[in-house]
């Protein structure tokens, strides 16, 4: 507070004439300053800030509550990189990376360059890589090129796949943690 | 940079936007790459990487690292990097560490800003074929 009080005048006069001078200050630039100041903007760039306004629209009807927690990524988007999400993701667009989800759908024009991992994979358009989970739909779309790890898969008549299909999906995972515990647990047994 | 001359012809643009999806990642995503779209991108996660897109709005819990070029994008959540665009609007809850290189900027009250804000004139952003590498 002192530092926007004025030293150089005797606190009784200064403060008599701040109380004076404050709300006529107050009330004069703080009210017309932004009058003219907004006021030309929206003739000037009316076009470019009117759609502000509209992108709250798609936010609100995306998110329920607040900010959703699942993700849409459309066909307008590209994405050159890793995802990961603990959550459900639908591609409709395109993505050189690999995706990490728990329900990824992969949409009827979506490109999927590398290895998508999650719960359930749904794959309608194409993939180039790998893909692993637990359950793997391929739709009637659906362009599979890359190998497939699996637990439960189900392939409609249509789809196009070029690659192994492993029903390895559990049993990798509980190989590779048999691999890693075994080591662990012999260790100390051949130490001793 | 972004195609200024569809920004100008108003009603075919609105259109366009209005047609797709607007891309929304959600607070459980967490993207490290590049996100490249001519439509509206709504980020609520984490992103580090280039954002390039028409529209960008990042919600309240938003944690976005890198450069962001865009018509216009609003942000609501944390940023820091580089932003360019036409209009820049930063809401209440806004934390921006970076640079700010805009023609049209509101910032609401609240919002925290820690760096500059360039002005630049619109014929900046139409020459603007390659972002500069070296912050100016």
């Amino acid at each position: 507070m002192t530092i926007f009080q004025r030293t150089d005048r005797t606190p009784d006069k200064s403060a008599e004439a701040d109380n004076a001078a404050k709300p006529a200050m107050r009330d004069t630039p703080a009210q017309p300053e932004p009058a003219p100041v907004i006021a030309p903007r929206p003739q000037s760039y009316a076009q470019p800030i009117a759609p502000v306004s509209t992108t709250a629209k798609p936010q609100s009807s995306t998110s329920s509550q607040g900010a959703p927690m699942s993700s849409v990524i459309s066909k307008a988007l590209k994405i050159t990189g890793q995802l990961e999400s603990s959550e459900d993701i639908q591609i409709d667009g395109q993505i050189d990376g690999d995706v990490r989800g728990v329900h990824v759908k992969i949409g009827n024009n979506a490109k999927v360059k590398g290895t998508v991992y999650g719960e359930e994979v749904e794959v309608a358009g194409t993939v180039e890589g790998k893909v692993e989970a637990k359950k793997v739909v391929l739709t009637a779309t659906a362009h599979m090129s890359g190998d497939v790890v699996h637990q439960d898969i189900r392939i409609e008549s249509g789809a196009f796949v070029d690659g192994h299909c492993k029903p390895e999906f559990g049993k990798t995972a509980a190989a590779k943690a048999t691999v890693v515990t075994s080591p662990a647990a012999s260790r100390p047994a051949a130490a001793e | 940079m972004f195609a200024l001359p569809r920004a100008k012809s108003g009603k075919p643009s609105a259109r366009d936007r209005a047609g797709p999806v607007p891309s929304c990642l959600g607070t459980a995503l967490t993207v490290t790459g590049r996100l490249d779209s001519d439509g509206e991108v709504h980020i609520h996660g984490t992103v580090s990487g280039r954002i390039s897109a028409d529209s960008i709005v990042l919600g309240a819990t938003c944690i976005v690292e890198g450069d962001m070029v865009a018509r216009q994008i609003r942000v609501g959540g944390r940023f820091s990097g580089r932003i360019f665009a036409l209009d820049v609007t930063l809401d209440a809850s806004a934390h921006v560490e970076g640079k700010i290189f805009h023609h049209n900027v509101t910032v609401a009250r609240g919002a925290q800003i820690i760096g500059r804000m360039p002005w630049r004139p619109l014929n900046y952003f139409d020459s603007l074929e390659q972002l500069p590498e070296i912050q100016p």
